[in-house]
């Protein structure tokens, strides 16, 4: 796993290669095997002591940090790349394993869009000493950085040198200095406390604060904007979240074996659950080298399609009831509903499906339930036809959500936006064809189109979302027709130590990365999460910039933002069996207090 | 002399029990159009009766935020006391129309003084809606009622119903009039002021039982007053002058009959809208302002 430096500079391993099915791949041929990835290390030679390909079409470089910014604004920023993005990025504490900490930029690099097999990951790794764990920030040239800096900053005490604005973001206003809840020696079941201090950004000039939150009607879970605005006019927002995130990474730390995070996984969102559940099962496939059965893949994809019906149709009701046209809202609704009886018919619960395992899935679609599939999305086609027509026509509505809330391509590319939000701002993006997702997924093999629209305003994220709504009924019923027989789930057996390896799906919201690295006995040793409003959220406030405070709750509202998913499950890390922890120099002395050992 | 007397005080009331059952029948007529089954005709009423009896939390020592929600119930109720009932006004005096306009309009200086009377930045925003909202629907209803008193030649409410004479000009000011009430009234697509998923509430925000009960109350009967004032000018020119218990009690039924069926027109106008915002309102009725001094030069001429 970890080479010593001097070592690695000419040595490049595949996983192949380790297994003996492989018997020539050296360096030129990993790096040969994309575009752009001989280019990259020519570019970055003297500072890359590693590369490796993890799994299909993810490539992981182990660099110097202090070349870290200007390697992710190469790729970021990259000429023939156009929609490549830095998704975000992990933070771990290596310490016990490299005596390090490490953290690691993800980039999604489109060399062509819709293409999984041109397209690919890179994961830019540096090491910092344990006693100086710093990196030179991106965040200022790199808006897309800018909270996940802050968030390793927050839990594992990193310091991002240069950041723009290192305020808290994670951690609650009373919790104190210097004590790092995913560092490996701290206790999960320790909860420090000191006198809450809020850091708020001080108004503009001339401007009256609006407390949007941190409870509001308009937005259902908290989460505090603090509009600044000159009569009705928004002048400038700031923004203080995560009032959800409740850290179940410790909550799982040394317990939970890698099946069973998979039901966690599952629970950090309450709509786009399975999404979460089918990236984590995905990741663990892909480093443990599986290849999941056919009939499970379909199955998995028919649930997630399903999933985002149910989803935007949701959403559209809420964005109609945000501008309080009520009609609308009840009429999404009741459309949406067959879908959940449907999907409790097919897997026991309405939502939290339970239906996935590492290797498959847990339960077979009976034939005979096939018709009834049929039956529901024809049901949902008419009825959404019906409704659309209705909306769309209603002047008011389009009133309030065409020109409205406009994010620019540029800023969109900045922040990473993802999903219908990138898509209605003319991003062409769609992890479902951009990414290899056909080792654990089957959009490979059925046919849709990614709607693309210009606009960038709420309007056309409603177009946008209308839009995949009609793919995922067609694709719905692509896949009952083409579903193959045969198993639904392999036996995963035992899984490599310490090997890394990212799974990731299209959720409604926009891409979920899950990256994980396997501990010792079965465990998992570092989970990460990225749930897309993650990257959404970010590019709120230049969005609301200019507009009225009558349209922030639906501005709000149109990235479609989940609050839990983006600040639940942050990350979670789960440590191996009865370990005995490392006491290292930061070791915190109120965690000795609580035994210190987990 | 006992029979104006007994269509006075049934004038008062249904002004008094009515209202909330309007409110019970629109709730009712939504649910339909959303496919829902809706609440029992007095659930407005129920919500009243159990906001009365709550008792309201005060966020603030000033004397405004206490004395606003009764001042507006006041207001409310002295604007339906100056319409006929049956023919039969309870009470009538000289050049009551411009009364009329101004405790109508008194209802929301009431609500904005309410909601400026805490330190709410919500409650302050609604406010400020408010009065935006007065300030450009008030100059219609005045050139509006510029038309109806210039064409019948009186200032006196009763007087003008009964005193119209057709013209090209009389039925354009009562589109207008339609309109302009329906804003004051503050239905869907204008119900910017207390707009619940923006401003949650705007000048009610800081508002709580009795107190806030007592505004909805009075806001109830402000929009009875408005459409009973519609109904009553429709009414009144076609049917003419009244003599009589028959006719008047028959006139008395009409106008109830009309409001009864009003009233799911504008529950339906409320369900297939979404809220417009400030700035749309404000650029429309400059427009139908515009259009309504328009329309009294065409009086003034005659048409």
């Amino acid at each position: 796993m970890s080479k010593s430096a001097f070592e690695v500079e000419v040595e490049c391993e595949c996983e192949a290669c380790e297994k003996g099915k492989c018997d020539s791949a050296d360096l030129v041929d990993v790096l040969s095997e994309r575009e752009g990835l001989k280019e990259f290390y020519e570019e970055f030679k003297d500072s890359i002591h590693e590369c490796r390909r993890l799994t299909y079409g993810q490539y992981l470089f182990v660099i110097d940090r202090d070349v870290l910014p200007e390697a992710t604004l190469w790729w970021h920023n990259h000429p023939r790349f156009k929609e490549t993005h830095m998704s975000t990025a992990v933070g771990t504490d290596e310490r016990a394993i490299a005596g390090k900490f490490s953290y690691m930029p993800l980039i999604n690099v489109q060399v062509e869009a819709e293409n999984m097999d041109r397209n690919f990951w890179v994961l830019l790794k540096a090491y910092m000493p344990a006693d100086d764990p710093s990196f030179p920030s991106v965040a200022a040239k790199l808006p897309a950085a800018l909270w996940i800096e802050r968030e390793v900053k927050d839990l594992l005490g990193f310091r991002p040198i240069g950041h723009p604005d290192p305020r808290r973001l994670i951690l609650p206003e009373d919790w104190p200095e210097g004590v790092y809840p995913l560092r490996k020696d701290m206790d999960y079941r320790h909860s420090p406390m000191r006198e809450p201090e809020t850091e708020f950004r001080e108004p503009p000039e001339g401007t009256t604060t609006v407390p949007m939150g941190p409870f509001h009607m308009g937005i259902e879970e908290p989460a505090h904007f603090r509009l600044f605005v000159k009569g009705e006019e928004i002048v400038d927002v700031d923004y203080r979240g995560f009032y959800s995130h409740r850290g179940i990474e410790k909550v799982g730390e040394g317990r939970l074996t890698y099946n069973q995070v998979l039901f966690l996984a599952e629970r950090i969102c309450g709509i786009c659950g399975y999404q979460h559940s089918v990236s984590y099962a995905m990741a663990v496939e892909r480093l443990a080298d599986v290849d999941i059965p056919d009939r499970a893949r379909y199955i998995r994809t028919l649930m997630l399609e399903l999933e985002r019906i149910h989803n935007h149709l949701l959403w559209v009701g809420i964005a109609a009831h945000m501008v309080g046209f009520d009609t609308g809202f009840m009429h999404a609704w009741r459309i949406r509903e067959p879908v959940m009886w449907l999907v409790e018919r097919l897997t026991g619960n309405r939502k939290q499906y339970g239906m996935n395992i590492v290797g498959g899935v847990r339960r077979d679609i009976l034939d005979y339930r096939k018709e009834e599939i049929l039956k529901v999305v024809k049901e949902i086609r008419e009825g959404t036809k019906k409704f659309l027509d209705i909306a769309l026509n209603t002047n008011t509505f389009i009133k309030r959500a065409e020109g409205v809330g406009i994010l620019p391509y540029k800023i969109a590319k900045a922040y990473s936006v993802l999903g219908p939000t990138a898509r209605a701002s003319g991003r062409r993006i769609d992890a479902r064809l951009d990414q290899a997702t056909k080792t654990a997924m089957a959009y490979n093999e059925v046919d849709f189109k990614v709607p693309v629209y210009k606009e960038g305003d709420v309007l056309a994220r409603v177009l946008v979302r209308m839009d995949e709504l009609f793919e995922s009924l067609w694709i719905v019923e692509q896949l009952i027709d083409q579903m193959p027989g045969g198993d639904i789930m392999v036996p995963i057996g035992k899984l490599p130590e310490y090997a890394e390896a990212l799974g990731f799906t299209e959720a409604h919201r926009g891409e979920v990365l899950h990256y994980v690295m396997t501990g010792e006995k079965n465990k998992v040793y570092r989970w990460k999460v990225r749930a897309p409003t993650y990257n959404n959220l970010p590019a709120i406030p230049d969005m609301l910039r200019g507009y009225n405070v009558a349209d922030a709750p639906l501005i709000i509202a149109s990235i479609d933002p989940c609050y839990s998913c983006t600040e639940r499950v942050q990350f979670v890390d789960v440590r191996t069996g009865r370990v005995r922890v490392l006491t290292e120099a930061e070791f915190n002395e109120l965690s000795i207090k609580n035994r210190g050992v987990f | 002399m006992y029979e104006s007397l007994a269509l006075k005080i049934a004038g008062i009331i249904v002004m008094v029990l009515l209202p909330p059952y309007l409110d019970g029948i629109a709730r009712r007529v939504k649910a339909r159009i959303q496919y829902r089954r809706g609440p029992p005709l007095a659930q407005t009423w129920y919500d009243l009766r159990k906001l009365f009896a709550i008792p309201t939390v005060l966020p603030t020592k000033s004397w405004m935020f206490k004395a606003a929600p009764y001042l507006a119930l006041a207001s409310a109720l002295a604007a339906a006391l100056l319409l006929p009932y049956g023919g039969h006004v309870p009470v009538n005096f000289g050049y009551n129309i411009i009364v009329f306009f101004y405790v109508v309009a008194m209802v929301s200086v009431f609500v904005m003084l309410g909601g400026f009377s805490v330190q709410n930045a919500f409650s302050h925003l609604g406010s400020a809606r408010e009065m935006t909202l007065l300030l450009t629907v008030e100059p219609i209803l005045a050139v509006v009622y510029g038309v109806f008193a210039y064409n019948s030649g009186s200032l006196n409410l009763y007087h003008i119903m009964t005193h119209l004479h057709l013209s090209a000009s009389l039925l354009f000011a009562y589109i207008i009039l339609g309109y302009a009430l329906y804003v004051e009234s503050g239905f869907v697509p204008f119900d910017v002021a207390e707009a619940e998923q923006e401003v949650i509430g705007g000048p009610l925000a800081e508002y709580s039982g009795r107190l806030l009960g007592v505004f909805y109350y009075a806001i109830y009967i402000k929009r009875f007053a408005l459409l009973w004032f519609f109904v009553s000018m429709v009414t009144y020119p076609i049917v003419g002058p009244v003599h009589g218990l028959a006719k008047s009690v028959g006139l008395f039924a009409l106008q109830l009959l009309l409001t009864f069926a009003l009233y799911p027109i504008i529950a339906a106008l409320e369900a297939t809208n979404a809220r417009l915002r400030i700035d749309h309102i404000v650029r429309t009725n400059v427009k139908i302002f515009f259009i309504g001094l328009g329309i009294l030069a065409m009086a003034f001429m005659g048409w």
